[in-house]
């Protein structure tokens, strides 16, 4: 339930950034995921390159992310908001074959994992049985930062100002003076950079190859259901959720040899994790589009 | 008869589309008799199975314009029921198949009743974690051999047996799905006049006026996504017999949905020669440069980076698909 909890944190800096993209401009990234493998192996090989400890490598996949959010709108998916709904699904499909095929050639297809850093290894004791591993809680704990730097400037700075107008009526917005290319470029590079500090936090705790984007990008759709498109503090919550749905099969053994039900033992569980998350997406949309939180039909 | 008639009547089409039709349809039927490598012949069977696919998404995602990611689920209902009523009950395929094109019609009014709630990127999503929920339970579920998979094993009946389609050369598996490929040119040459056909047109263009005539909207795209569905599984069952092996990854995976899509929209949704373009130019750009580039070069992802690369420039670039261009040209020279 706990470490439900954690990783829910960083499941919603990673549904952020989808949920940012969503809200401005109505398309949807399968790419999300891969952006987040690209920032898992940034956070990886700063690590093992200068020594530093993977923590502190978050500005760099922070940049890396920006960089790649801008570069995919700007050379793009600036040409794909003009087409029907079927050419910009297909067309962010094909940018995350692209960019997972571009990490498979570069990185090879081995599992790679952190196998240094203050933090691996060690864990705290809260009591009543609960342990904690340092790295997620370290990971939860930066992530609820970042997550409240990118809600403060959404709703505090004129930038974030201006970024709600376009998601609101980019027309209007553009009447209004605000220049929406910036902004729609601007979101694609604050989503990026989210999404990658997101996944430099992972890296702690979870081996990288260049497969694991799909599983990211489907759990951040779930996410983005269960909160409403577009809306930053359904994002967080429903991380949390979707967090604890995760951990679901770890609730459902602990019941089992606790109560040493015969029935339970039988049903892998385990290996039905992700269903669940992808269940809860269908049975959120079909009964409540909108979300939790959303405010976009 | 009538139905018929309007199959087999492809009048309105301009005369050189049927002059080029005629000549690529006597070239597939005559195929076979040309010396040709056994990869040609792989090669051609999966052009023929991905342009019934690509049928099949057409009526709902072309006609429709409902963006169905989700068609590799039924792929995965009517492989696995063939196989599975073949290995255990030595059902034949030509039995085997209506009982899965059954099921998955089934099992396309359950899900499709709460799916069509929902509306374009929703729409999408929802078909994309369906088909996922299924391949996760199929991957756990014994009695389809799990993650495993189920295998034909030929030695059991000796080949050419028609009933249980079990052939050594691949010549037999190429004009039965021909005949497949066929049938389905003819269906959608019929669908495309139906009522049905008009109502989702219509639908497609804009839904509120459709409702307005008197359409019933959400029952219209419900019965064209049983009639994709049934396209679908029905080449699944082959697809089972034919490669005689098959697991939840790799005939309900999400690639294969998504190359189902792709194959309609290359080639030009909404359009009767759309699916059998797209597939006739991915497909043969696929094997080859995997074959090229993958095998020979030894680079591994580089087909796939080409292959996206392509994706990506027809869905910025044309969206409406090569058979999209065609049309366009042809309006400016009639004016």
């Amino acid at each position: 339930m706990s470490s439900g909890i954690l990783l829910g944190t960083v499941i919603a800096l990673v549904a952020l950034g989808l949920t940012i993209i969503f809200g401005v401009m109505d398309i949807v990234n399968f790419a999300h995921g891969e952006f987040l493998m690209l920032g898992m192996y940034t956070g990886l090989l700063t690590a093992q390159a200068t020594g530093m400890d993977p923590l502190f490598t978050l500005p760099v996949a922070g940049a890396v992310g920006f960089l790649l959010g801008v570069l995919c709108y700007t050379g793009f998916v600036k040409y794909l908001l003009r087409g029907p709904v079927v050419a910009q699904l297909l067309g962010t499909f094909g940018l995350m074959l692209f960019l997972r095929n571009l990490a498979l050639l570069i990185f090879g297809s081995e599992d790679r994992a952190l196998h240094h850093g203050i933090l691996v290894g060690k864990s705290f004791d809260v009591g009543m049985g609960i342990i904690l591993p340092a790295t997620k809680l370290a990971a939860a704990l930066l992530s609820v930062v970042a997550f409240l730097a990118v809600w403060l400037l959404m709703t505090r700075s004129k930038t974030g100002k201006a970024l709600r107008a376009t998601a609101l009526n980019a027309q209007a917005a553009r009447y209004m003076g605000i220049p929406t290319e910036k902004m729609n470029a601007l979101a694609w590079g604050i989503g990026g950079s989210s999404v990658t500090v997101a996944g430099a936090l992972i890296v702690n705790f979870w081996s990288v190859n260049p497969f694991v984007g799909l599983l990211f990008t489907m759990i951040a759709f779930a996410v983005v259901a269960l909160g409403g498109f577009g809306s930053v503090q359904g994002a967080f919550f429903a991380g949390l959720v979707v967090g604890i749905i995760m951990e679901l099969p770890g609730i459902w053994d602990f019941f089992t040899y606790t109560f040493d039900f015969e029935w339970m033992a039988n049903v892998p569980m385990t290996s039905l994790k992700y269903m669940w998350v992808y269940l809860a997406y269908f049975v959120i949309m079909v009964v409540r589009p909108r979300g939790l939180f959303g405010w976009k039909q | 008869m009538e139905a018929i008639r309007n199959a087999l009547d492809f009048k309105d089409f301009p005369r050189i589309d049927l002059i080029v039709a005629g000549f690529v349809a006597a070239f597939l039927l005559a195929f076979p008799l040309f010396p040709h490598s056994s990869f040609a012949m792989v090669t051609m069977i999966q052009f023929f199975i991905f342009s019934v696919y690509g049928m099949g998404w057409n009526t709902i995602g072309g006609y429709g314009g409902q963006v169905d990611l989700g068609k590799a689920q039924y792929v995965g209902i009517g492989a696995y029921t063939t196989s599975v009523l073949l290995i255990r009950w030595d059902i034949p395929f030509w039995v085997s198949m209506p009982i899965g094109m059954a099921i998955a019609v089934i099992w396309s009014f359950v899900i499709g009743y709460p799916l069509f709630r929902l509306k374009g990127h929703y729409f999408a999503i929802a078909t994309i974690a369906t088909s996922l929920v299924l391949k996760d339970l199929f991957t756990i579920w014994p009695f389809v051999g799990a993650a495993r998979g189920l295998e034909i094993s030929p030695v059991k009946y000796p080949p050419p047996d028609f009933l249980r389609l079990i052939f050594k050369d691949d010549v037999y598996y190429y004009y039965i799905i021909f005949a497949f490929f066929v049938l389905g040119v003819l269906y959608m040459n019929w669908f495309r006049k139906s009522r049905l056909g008009f109502q989702l047109r219509c639908i497609k263009d804009n839904e509120d006026v459709a409702k307005s005539l008197g359409i019933n909207v959400h029952w219209a795209k419900i019965k064209t996504y049983a009639i994709a569905t049934a396209f679908v599984s029905m080449v699944g069952s082959f697809h089972a017999c034919y490669i005689k092996n098959i697991e939840p990854d790799d005939v309900m995976s999400l690639d294969l949905s998504i190359l189902i899509a792709l194959m309609a929209m290359l080639g030009g949704a909404g359009s009767l020669w759309g699916p059998i373009i797209g597939a006739g130019i991915l497909i043969p750009l696929k094997s080859y440069l995997k074959e090229w580039l993958g095998a020979t070069a030894g680079l591994v992802g580089i087909d796939l980076i080409l292959y996206s690369v392509i994706i990506m420039l027809i869905s910025a670039v044309e969206p409406r698909g090569i058979w999209g261009v065609v049309e366009k040209a042809r309006r400016r020279k009639r004016r």
